[in-house]
């Protein structure tokens, strides 16, 4: 059985000699926001509750059993002191406790304050997801993106304001650790990730709880920049239990252009001559609004005998105006074929009758074959090793020292051949430049 | 037979450093039953890195002749070599003679000669274990990222065994307060508040701080008084840094430790990764030169393609580094200023337009006589 | 009672009267001790004890029984010898009986019925000594108050009550350990003993002189008066105090002897102008603590200090401080004066086999103190290097190079310096 996770704030009367505690009943919470981090396991929690203080010193205790609040984060702050009626003298951390504090604050009248408590938790997590229905012709596709809350902090958020961090943090200690000394509910960031990745399979297809139930159209959710980070607000509140995940939509665009270049690129999208459907994060692809948070994007085909599925990307964080290459594999439309057409050795150099250097002159043919209906694109990095010329009829790029680039496009039911010739220099032949 | 007055005296004398008259021999109490004296004051310092000295206040009173004097801490971490025992006057007539260590016990005996019965305060110095300190930081960046309030927390964790009913705790920067700790307990304090603290922010690719080519935001200041800091030397400690959203609440942009910042030095706070700046490398050029038998000079052309996707121009920092002798070419090109830091390492400034337009950072430099 | 007896039987001595066919023995007085000595050594585990005690011989052969149970005496080093009326008294032989091998029996013919002053001398193990010392620094940390301590620990097993102590500052040598020969270590029983503490000190209101002086290679330090310390227990006792001792802080880097870093180095001599130099200190601990306002203190550091014999200087590291530190920046490296062995024409028919560099570097040292400070920072360099500087630079050995300064409060200072290193074939030959 779960252990019951509470928070718990208690004002301690504080008799003159502090001869004997009592407490003083509280009331609930007027509001509280999560703020949360995707890059690390990290929740900002911020509460407030309205509390009457007397003149002189005043203890206020705040407990967190069965949670995995981090003890150094928990902040008192009182809210609209501007005469500074409130002030912390100390927090104290008893001994028999790793899991309350007590604040000693001096008030300097009696008076009823509204107060914010803040802390880090951790055990919610946030991930994005991007859908795409490619057209059937491939040049446009609907992009509908959603956000994931995961809740599985031990603690049932109800009716809380909801904002969604993108962005990396630093952080030099994990919340996890801070958090509780080792209790058999924590989770390392692994298990988090692995528990986030099926969660909306274990989710119940039924309303969930407060906000999101009943409602006929999609929240809103604001995107705003801060630092370096964005800040993403859903509009009203959110009921989010523990063992909970809750999906949101964060936009929806329909008609974004699509180019489809096909690429042969070892070092991105590895061995195979493959197909990769490109686009932008800017205005032009009807986005650009805002970057795009790291998820996974999958794309399908909508064609007239229904939808097909084509390629999924783990997508990295998407900057304004960055581009977005998926790969969604070979096409068995499109070939690439490499062939040496010659090779001859040259210039070989004897030193007391052993080689010492010589010269490999190779020639290549590259075929692009298009049996598509449609005009493409290819792009096609081809890298040498050791001290080479590379020479070509057809125009190449220089994509760094050891790797020359192709880009041509392709009509529709054409073909094209590509040919270069590369001169290897070995041994005592290596050029004294 | 030695008497322990303080024995029943304290019920909590287990884990209580207590001191006690005790009468020479039973054959000649010339020393009458002394009350238990208490603790007039106690202090703990905190101005050694490591080490945590207490010190309190007692008054004996004290016979003419000599005295003895019981000083036990069973159950509590006091180092017994550092135990220094003192009259709190610097005048004082009274002698200490000797002290003596039983076997096996965390006790000592001082014989104090005095000249006539007196009341004497003397004062006890110790180094005491297993009290921790930690410093941290909050820093409230303004929304424009220009300015910040900078508190300074202190706090203490105390398991050395002992309860300190009230005592000084003074920081190593000489601020003092006073409160109740007992054993187990932990206690934070706010010790430093500075407000207006102005802050630089800085974009940095650095090839010393990481491989995996992520441009970081560092916030840097200046223990200086023109910033608004400059009073005490900032210990080092955990900086928690907020940001003012501009709706009436912060948000947490990050954490970093800073390290022991002197008056007049910077402290550089790494609050995460700039994901809208993106530094792409190529080697456009990696050519050997000039080759005689084993030893070469090259030639190499390191690019770095930049886009900032941001809506406005930034500076970016680049820190790189090549190993041996080498020198730039001068057709170097892309950056605004260039320094080498020393040898191996140089940096450069380079101005990013907005929206993602690629900038070349054209490092060419040739290096001599490898092997 | 004597308290002794309550817990062992050490140290009996009695004189057995002897019929002439040792028919049966018989004891005949117990002789108190008079007086006792303890010298005792602190390089090895050794006290040398001198005991006297007067004794009754009768005419003719008398047995002398010494037993030491539960002690730690080496039984081999036990010696007899009379102190007055020699002339009549003669050890005829001395036996260790098979039944313990905590005892032993003088046979002594005596001329005729004497009373005489004797000395039993014998070492033992357990009886140790150690030096530790306290400076008080004044606030300014130029000057210190310096205590001298000596602590006594009596592990022998032995209570030496009213001894004389003689405390032996330097290192003899020993070809076995006392308390081997001794038998090792024995079980020893706890008592309660705390009250006999008390006696020696009640002597004398005043404080112990403790008197040094030289002897061989050693120092003989005398505490004054008699100490008794029970079994288990140890004592300290004040050697000397000293105020006014100058100190220097030095920041000092050495990277062999105290790391990367600088270190702050309290140094001070054990020499007249540092108001001492009048004996050897012993080693031991210093501890230095400094006095802040209201004879309040401060904790500064500590160190295991070696012997450190007259007019030597002594250094308390005081740690690294954050507030002052050094960089060293390596500015440039260049190759030259590259030879090359070669067998051929052609660019390739070579090998490099000597090369020079020249390396420029700049170290920057800065104090962020309120306070003038003074450095020395000692460089290690390898192989056959010229070494050329911008500030004054000091030859510590043939690698090593040192610049000691002043350094302004809250001023930086930058010192740079070229290395010029001979590698291979181009190392001169010196």
């Amino acid at each position: 059985m779960r252990p019951v996770a509470f928070i718990c704030l208690t004002l301690l009367a504080c008799a003159p000699l502090c001869a004997k505690e009592e407490l003083v009943t509280l009331p609930k919470r007027d509001g509280v926001q999560l703020t949360i981090y995707n890059s690390e396991d990290l929740t900002l929690v911020r509460e407030t509750r309205t509390l009457s203080f007397k003149a002189g010193e005043n203890r206020l205790q705040f407990s967190w059993a069965n949670t995995l609040i981090d003890p150094t984060s928990v902040e008192f702050q009182a809210l609209a002191d501007k005469e500074g009626n409130l002030e912390v003298s100390d927090t104290s951390y008893p001994a028999e406790s790793h899991e309350m504090l007590i604040w000693t604050i001096t008030a300097k009248k009696a008076a009823s304050h509204q107060v914010q408590i803040t802390y880090f938790t951790s055990g919610i997590s946030w991930s994005a997801e991007y859908t795409g229905l490619v057209a059937a012709d491939e040049s446009a596709m609907d992009l509908t993106a959603y956000v994931t809350v995961h809740n599985r902090s031990g603690e049932d958020y109800e009716d809380a304001e909801v904002r969604l961090v993108v962005g990396v943090i630093h952080l030099v200690e994990k919340v996890i650790n801070l958090a509780q000394p080792a209790t058999s509910r924590a989770m390392d960031r692994k298990e988090m990730e692995d528990w986030a990745r099926d969660a909306p399979n274990k989710s119940p297809s039924g309303p969930g709880r407060g906000g999101g139930g009943g409602m006929s159209k999609p929240k809103q959710i604001d995107k705003a920049g801060l630092s370096e980070y964005y800040i993403y607000s859903v509009e009203g509140t959110e009921t989010i239990l523990t063992n909970w995940s809750k999906r949101l939509r964060s936009f929806s665009v329909a008609g974004v252009p699509l180019k489809t270049v096909y690429h042969l690129n070892p070092a991105k999208f590895g061995p195979e001559f493959t197909k990769v459907l490109e686009f932008k994060n800017n205005e032009e692809c009807k986005l650009g609004k805002e970057p795009l948070p790291d998820g996974l994007i999958r794309l399908f085909r909508q064609s007239a005998s229904g939808m097909g599925y084509m390629g999924a990307l783990a997508s990295k964080y998407i900057a304004k105006n960055d581009e977005v290459k998926i790969s969604v594999g070979p096409d068995a439309e499109v070939t690439l074929k490499e062939k040496r057409m010659s090779f001859q050795k040259k210039d070989l150099t004897f030193n007391q009758r052993w080689l010492e250097g010589w010269t490999g002159v190779e020639t290549f043919e590259l075929e692009v074959r298009n049996f598509r209906s449609k005009a493409i694109e290819v792009e096609i990095h081809r890298s040498f090793g050791g001290d080479f010329d590379f020479n070509s009829e057809d125009k190449a790029e220089v994509e760094n020292f050891n790797t020359r680039k192709f880009i041509l496009s392709l009509a529709p039911n054409t073909s094209r051949t590509l040919v270069f010739s590369v001169t290897t220099r070995y041994g005592s032949n290596v050029k004294p430049k | 037979m030695k008497l322990r007055l303080f024995a029943a005296a304290l019920p909590t004398a287990l884990a209580c450093a207590i001191i006690g008259l005790s009468s020479p021999t039973p054959a000649e109490a010339r020393i009458k039953l002394a009350t238990l004296p208490d603790r007039e004051a106690v202090a703990v310092r905190f101005d050694h890195p490591n080490q945590v000295l207490v010190e309190e206040e007692r008054t004996i009173a004290l016979q003419a002749g000599v005295n003895n004097i019981d000083f036990s801490w069973a159950g509590t971490n006091i180092d017994k070599g550092s135990i220094v025992f003192r009259p709190a006057a610097a005048d004082s007539k009274v002698e200490i003679l000797s002290t003596s260590y039983p076997p096996g016990e965390n006790a000592l005996t001082w014989a104090v000669s005095s000249p006539d019965a007196r009341s004497e305060k003397f004062r006890i110095s110790y180094l005491m274990g297993n009290i921790q300190r930690e410093t941290s930081y909050q820093a409230m960046v303004s929304k424009d990222e220009t300015t910040c309030s900078f508190k300074h927390y202190f706090k203490i964790r105390n398991w050395s065994g002992e309860s300190f009913a009230e005592a000084d705790f003074i920081t190593r920067d000489g601020k003092k307060f006073e409160k109740a700790l007992s054993q187990g307990e932990a206690k934070r304090v706010l010790v430093n508040k500075w407000d207006n603290v102005k802050i630089k922010k800085e974009y940095v690719y650095d090839l010393t701080r990481q491989y995996e080519g992520k441009v970081l935001t560092d916030y840097v200041l200046v223990n200086s008084k023109d910033i608004g800091l400059g009073q005490i030397p900032l210990e080092f400690g955990k900086v928690r840094i907020y940001q003012d959203d501009g709706k009436g609440t912060a948000a947490f942009t990050g954490e970093d430790w800073g390290r022991f910042t002197p008056i007049g030095d910077e402290m550089r706070l790494n609050i995460g990764t700039a994901q809208d700046i993106k530094v792409e490398f190529k080697k456009m050029v990696n050519d050997v030169t000039n080759r005689r038998g084993n030893v070469y000079d090259t030639d190499e052309l390191d690019q770095y393609e930049i886009k900032n996707f941001k809506d406005s121009e930034v500076i970016l920092t680049l820190v790189l580094r090549v190993d041996g002798e080498w020198e730039m070419m001068k057709d170097a090109s892309g950056f605004e200023s260039f320094e080498r830091m020393d040898n191996e390492t140089v940096k450069f400034r380079v101005k990013c337009p907005p929206k993602g337009a690629p900038v070349l950072l054209k490092f060419h430099y040739q290096r001599k006589d490898v092997w | 009672m004597n308290y002794c007896s309550r817990w062992l039987w050490a140290l009996m001595l009695a004189v057995l009267a002897a019929p002439a066919l040792q028919a049966k023995e018989e004891l005949v007085t117990l002789p108190k001790r008079d007086t006792v000595q303890l010298t005792i050594y602190n390089s090895v585990d050794l006290t040398l004890v001198q005991e006297t005690r007067t004794l009754s011989f009768k005419k003719g052969n008398n047995r002398l029984q010494f037993s030491w149970a539960q002690t730690l005496i080496d039984p081999t080093s036990v010696e007899f010898r009379a102190l007055t009326q020699g002339d009549k008294l003669e050890v005829l032989d001395t036996s260790y009986p098979a039944e313990s091998n905590e005892m032993l029996i003088w046979t002594i013919s005596a001329e005729a019925d004497v009373s005489a002053r004797v000395e039993i001398s014998y070492f033992t193990s357990g009886l140790t000594w150690s030096a530790q010392y306290v400076g008080m620094l004044a606030a300014d940390e130029a000057s210190m108050t310096l205590t001298a301590y000596v602590s006594v620990t009596n592990r022998s097993g032995e209570e030496y009550e009213n001894a004389q102590v003689r405390l032996v500052v330097g290192s003899i040598n020993l070809v076995e350990k006392i308390n081997q020969l001794a038998g090792g270590e024995r079980e020893r029983y706890k008592r309660d003993a705390e009250g006999e503490m008390r006696r020696a000190t009640r002597e004398s209101a005043g404080k112990k002189d403790i008197v040094k002086e030289g002897l061989s290679e050693y120092y003989i330090y005398t505490v004054g008066g008699t100490e008794t310390i029970p079994h288990g227990w140890s004592k300290r006792l004040e050697s000397f105090v000293q105020a006014g001792v100058p100190v220097s802080t030095v920041y000092t880097y050495d990277a062999r002897k105290y790391g990367a870093g600088l270190t702050k180095l309290l140094t001070f001599k054990n020499n007249v102008e540092h108001k001492l130099g009048k004996e050897p200190l012993p080693e031991g601990t210093v501890r230095l603590y400094r006095t802040m306002g209201g004879n309040a203190l401060s904790y500064v550091g500590e160190v295991a200090t070696p012997y450190i014999a007259k007019n030597d200087e002594i250094k308390v590291n005081a740690g690294a401080d954050a507030e002052v530190t050094m960089k060293l920046t390596r500015l440039g490296l260049e190759k030259k004066d590259l030879a090359f062995r070669r067998w051929g024409g052609r660019a390739e028919d070579q090998s490099l086999e000597g090369w020079t560099t020249v390396e420029d570097f700049k170290l920057e040292v800065k104090n962020f103190r309120n306070k003038d400070v003074r450095f020395e920072i000692n460089l290690v360099f390898g192989g056959d290097f010229d070494f050329d500087s911008s500030a004054e630079a000091s030859k510590v050995d043939f690698q090593t190079r040192r610049f000691a300064q002043e350094l302004k409060a809250g001023s930086s200072t930058q010192i740079t310096f070229k290395l010029t290193t001979r590698n291979g074939t181009n190392v001169k030959n010196r």
